[in-house]
């Protein structure tokens, strides 16, 4: 089933008013334990607090150099202390919730000045004037391939460049590592987020149209009509393998399975930095591949919001801040994250060097975006051919789901999983209470997508929870399911504890762990008002199985799943 | 009152505009370079400013000076003006923060494209007083636009603060091989560049640098992009002055033109931005931009401490960017923020501030202050292409053909 336009229609204008590269959404459920004390703590009495949503990229960075600034008692214009409260999300959330006025910030920053642009021309359509008047950029970090060293060594690298169209052979040949006399490596798995969701996606598949043309310039609709790019994008993205929102969350998986998990993922210069920092035990070193063909920079603008809410002392109070962030100390402060500093006079030093896996002389040249139509274009040839969905959703019926609305919004959730899926995907649902029950089993959705969707509002909740063998028993089936075409996976939801399965979770986790060759099937749970202990388990499932935890409401059941349907 | 009247009266008299100075006698300074340009701002009148440069930097020693406003409370003034002048204008505010002056004027930067400027006086921004674009190439244009919706005369009183040129700034390495290959950078070997199919493969056989990335601000932004176009018109036509309509409009130079303009980025809207864009993304973003030759030296360490040298090149006809600090004639200015502006220029006109210039890279407006001595910026950057000697600089257009240059450009890009 092709995506709303709806959906479409901010990236394709994303794409069209980029002029420099863009990062991607943030997490889709932000770690509610990830918080610092004095920058999204509430502010203090008698503080003139400016609320700051931004994107979640730069967390670390902010939430260092912002403690110090409400230590540092810098007053307002009336002599209050002024106090900033943090919120990071995704560039492109943060921008709509400002907007829209959910949040009522003083000012933001998204990761890319294109953001700004989209919501400047909302916000004209609306009210008549810009969202914000001026910006100025805080950081930059440009969009690169981050690979294995050994395995980007064994593809000539550093003596020769690489680019989009090497990695992109080399996934499309279907010899894996064989190909550069490393068989050992086993297959060549490349990772690129969905670029529906988020930027780095969006770029990667721009990169693969263009090399498929040959071209860095110029693209044109009918050169993305053309039978031989379809053919070109299909067999890259046969390698992919798995989709998502998140491009950080691509970053954290790859360095945390090593080379058997991903050979190469796109993502952002800085992480690379990260990874190299010592919070990853890292098999192999990481290095950055800035693609020869040219590539694209995220920019971090920051301007105050010019809204009806924020009046001139909020406004003097949040440039005050924008001035801080732009002075010496705190922008270079920002290499220290892996950031190269918006302040030109702020020379490159460490760790943006070799040392750190980064090359300071790259990027040589950058892509240019295509227009809206070519854009568009892109997008529904990327549906088309892109890797298609094997999903097999494990529901709790239990007995406890009749709880706080529960049930009826887990059923919303599946029902809007189901929606988002394609036609040419493949959909399964086992439940689970007392007993485990295949509710449909390899359906593909074209064809059934109304039968589903009435199975999934028929359920309702009664009995035990039978949780990990409904899990081994969904594994065993995508084990012998899942094949070389097909994006598998499985999306485990559950209120409670495992009340009476025969197998043990330590069982459990042995037995779909990845083997030895890296391949297993993913496990993303969640984890449906459930408490710590029981968060803690299912989160181990998840991280096994390479997949990820997600916390789970009645209030925000529909979104998780949402976030979900972007990995496939 | 009545000496600042007087003195006003004797600034409006001597503020020729350098560029329309030129215009006249280009035909000597072409030929004699540009000593003769400093030599001839004394002979034609601009050299006057020292008699209120004197005045100036005396003032700049007083307390607060004559009260301003009848209660003698501070008042605001606002100055737009072009980010070219941004790190200087800035260390003048702070220098005049310190002054006795202070206590009566506050001084707000607002910083804009020159012709974003122009415009938002046109729309009565009030917090404007006082109009410094890059140059006074678009001055005309401005006037007719305000008189025909307000009538009056916009300007009370002006002055030149600083001189610039336009400079191509490219990266040293890039610009080696293109010399390599073309010879010279013009707007003529640009335009070849741009039109490579294989670009950096086929100029140098380089082809991991991609394709050849050339850059000038937006030119209904900003002044440097309209004179940008101005300088191509008078290289495409061999011209250094009577730029007419026809020379626009002739088709084979429309074609050269839209040649040259479909692969430019003119997406910065103001030059400091600009600059600042190639030092942050280096040669991936672009391998020569045209900005004002103060803001390519301000730059020179801080390229080099990203990602290597730069190579400033003067087109062979040029235009001098004058920095006119236009106090406004506008209904929200009344005489004490007129003369409030006017406290603040002479202070921006002592030799002590205009020397500062001189470390941003600029030409001072007083031509006491001298630019060529040991340890000037002038000397010491000449290694990177910065000399003193213009080759020939052209007359500013008329405000018609001006028009339609912009017209011109904004049918065809429309944005």
């Amino acid at each position: 089933m092709p995506r709303p336009l709806s959906r479409l229609l901010p990236i394709i204008l994303l794409a069209m008013l980029a002029v420099s590269a863009c990062q991607k959404e943030a997490e889709p459920t932000p770690n509610p334990a990830k918080t610092t004390l004095g920058t999204t703590d509430a502010a203090p009495p008698g503080a003139l607090e400016l609320v700051f949503p931004f994107g979640s990229e730069k967390q670390d960075w902010m939430e260092a150099v912002t403690a110090e600034f409400n230590a540092a008692g810098h007053e307002s214009s009336s002599g209050k202390p002024i106090y900033v409260t943090l919120k990071p999300m995704g560039s492109g959330e943060c921008m709509e919730e400002v907007r829209t006025g959910r949040i009522k910030a003083n000012l933001v920053s998204p990761a890319s000045g294109a953001f700004i642009e989209l919501a400047n021309a909302k916000n004209r359509t609306t009210t008549g004037k810009n969202l914000v008047e001026k910006a100025d950029n805080l950081v930059m970090s440009p969009v690169i391939i981050a690979m294995w060293k050994p395995m980007a060594q064994a593809m000539g690298w550093p003596d020769k460049a690489i680019g989009w169209g090497d990695i992109l052979e080399i996934a499309q040949s279907g010899e894996g590592w064989k190909k550069f006399g490393k068989p050992q490596w086993g297959k060549f798995r490349f990772g690129h987020t969905h670029p529906e969701f988020s930027n780095s996606g969006l770029i990667s598949l721009l990169a693969e149209v263009y090399a498929a043309n040959g071209k860095t310039r110029g693209l044109t609709r009918e050169d993305v009509a053309k039978p031989e790019t379809a053919t070109y994008l299909e067999e890259i993205e046969q390698a992919v393998v798995h989709y998502g929102s998140s491009t950080g969350f691509f970053g954290k998986t790859m360095f945390n399975n090593g080379p058997s998990y991903l050979s190469a993922a796109v993502m952002y210069e800085n992480m690379v930095i990260e990874a190299t920092r010592g919070d990853y035990d890292l098999s192999m070193e990481v290095v950055a591949v800035y693609p020869k063909e040219g590539t694209f920079w995220s920019d971090h603008p920051c301007g105050v919001v010019n809204a009806d809410w924020n009046d001139e002392e909020h406004r003097k109070a949040a440039q005050t801040f924008i001035d801080y962030l732009l002075e010496k100390p705190q922008q270079e402060r920002a290499m220290e994250f892996g950031f190269r500093p918006a302040d030109v006079q702020v020379p490159l030093a460490a760790p943006i060097d070799e040392a750190h896996g980064v090359n300071p002389k790259e990027p040589k040249t950058t892509l240019a975006v295509p227009g809206a139509e070519v854009m568009d274009d892109i997008l529904k040839l990327w549906n088309k051919h892109k890797k298609h969905s094997n999903v097999i959703v494990v529901l709790d019926t239990s007995g406890s789901m009749q709880e706080e609305e529960r049930m009826p919004n887990a059923r919303l959730g599946a029902q809007e999983m189901l929606k988002l899926l394609h036609d040419e995907d493949v959909f399964s649902l086992l439940t689970f209470s007392n007993e485990m029950s295949w509710l449909s089993k390899g359906q593909p959705v074209g064809k059934k997508r109304d039968d589903l969707r009435s199975d999934i509002q028929g359920l309702f909740p009664e009995g035990r929870t039978r949780l990990y063998d409904s899990i081994l028993e969904a594994h065993r089936y995508a084990r012998s399911a899942s094949g070389g075409n097909l994006i598998t996976a499985i999306v485990v939801l559950t209120d409670g504890e495992d009340t009476l399965s025969k197998t043990t979770l330590t069982d459990l986790l042995r037995r779909i762990s990845a083997d030895e060759n890296g391949d297993t099937v993913p496990v993303f749970t969640i984890g449906y008002s459930t408490g710590e202990d029981q968060n803690q388990k299912l989160d181990q499932i998840a991280d096994r199985t390479r997949a990820k935890f997600f916390k789970g409401t009645p209030e925000n059941i529909r979104e998780v799943f949402k976030s979900i349907s972007t990995f496939f | 009152m009545k000496d600042y009247e007087a003195y006003a009266e004797t600034n409006s008299r001597k503020n020729i505009m350098l560029i329309g100075i030129a215009g006249v006698f280009c035909a000597v300074v072409a030929a004699i370079g540009v000593v003769a340009i400093f030599v001839g701002a004394d002979l034609f009148g601009v050299g006057e400013n020292t008699e209120a440069q004197g005045n100036s930097d005396s003032a700049e020693h007083t307390d607060a000076g004559p009260a301003i406003t009848p209660d003698g409370e501070q008042i605001e003034i606002g100055i737009a003006y072009g980010t070219e002048k941004e790190r200087w204008l800035k260390e003048a505010v702070t220098e005049w923060e310190k002054t006795p002056g202070a206590r009566q004027v506050k001084v707000n930067l607002i910083p804009m494209g020159s012709i974003e400027g122009a415009h938002a006086v046109l729309a009565e921004d009030k917090r404007i007083h006082v109009w410094s674009p890059a140059s006074s190439v678009y001055k005309d244009s401005f006037k007719v636009d305000w008189q025909l919706k307000f009538n009056g005369n916009p300007f009370y009183a002006e002055d030149i603060l600083a001189i610039s040129p336009m400079v191509f700034v490219m990266w040293e390495e890039r610009y080696q091989e293109f010399i390599a290959k073309y010879g010279e950078v013009s707007f003529s070997t640009i335009e070849q560049a741009l039109n490579e199919p294989g670009g950096w493969d086929a100029i140098a056989g380089k082809s991991d640098w991609g394709l050849f990335k050339f850059g000038h601000t937006h030119p209904n932004k900003s002044n440097s992009g309209l004179v940008s176009l101005i300088l191509m018109a008078y290289d495409y036509h061999k011209k250094i002055k009577e730029l007419t309509l026809k020379d626009i409009l002739d088709p084979d130079f429309q074609t050269w033109f839209e040649s040259l303009e479909k692969g430019v980025d003119y997406s910065v809207h103001s030059t400091g931005t600009l600059m600042k864009r190639m030092v942050q993304m280096g040669p991936s973003k672009f391998d020569c931009v045209m900005v004002y030759e103060n803001v390519a030296m301000e730059n020179v360490a801080t390229a080099a401490g990203r990602w290597g040298d730069i190579r400033v090149v003067y087109p062979e006809r040029n235009v001098l960017n004058d920095n006119p600090y236009y106090i406004l004639n506008v209904p929200w200015s009344d005489d004490a923020h007129k003369k409030a502006a006017k406290v603040f220029l002479d202070f921006l006109m002592s030799e002590r501030i205009q020397r500062l210039s001189l470390n941003h890279g600029f030409r001072p407006g007083n031509v006491r202050v001298p630019i060529k001595f040991a340890g000037s910026m002038f000397n010491d950057l000449a290694g990177y292409g910065i000399k003193v000697d213009l080759n020939t600089v052209c007359e500013p257009p008329t405000g018609a053909v001006l028009t339609n240059i912009q017209d011109n450009w904004q049918r065809r890009h429309g944005r």
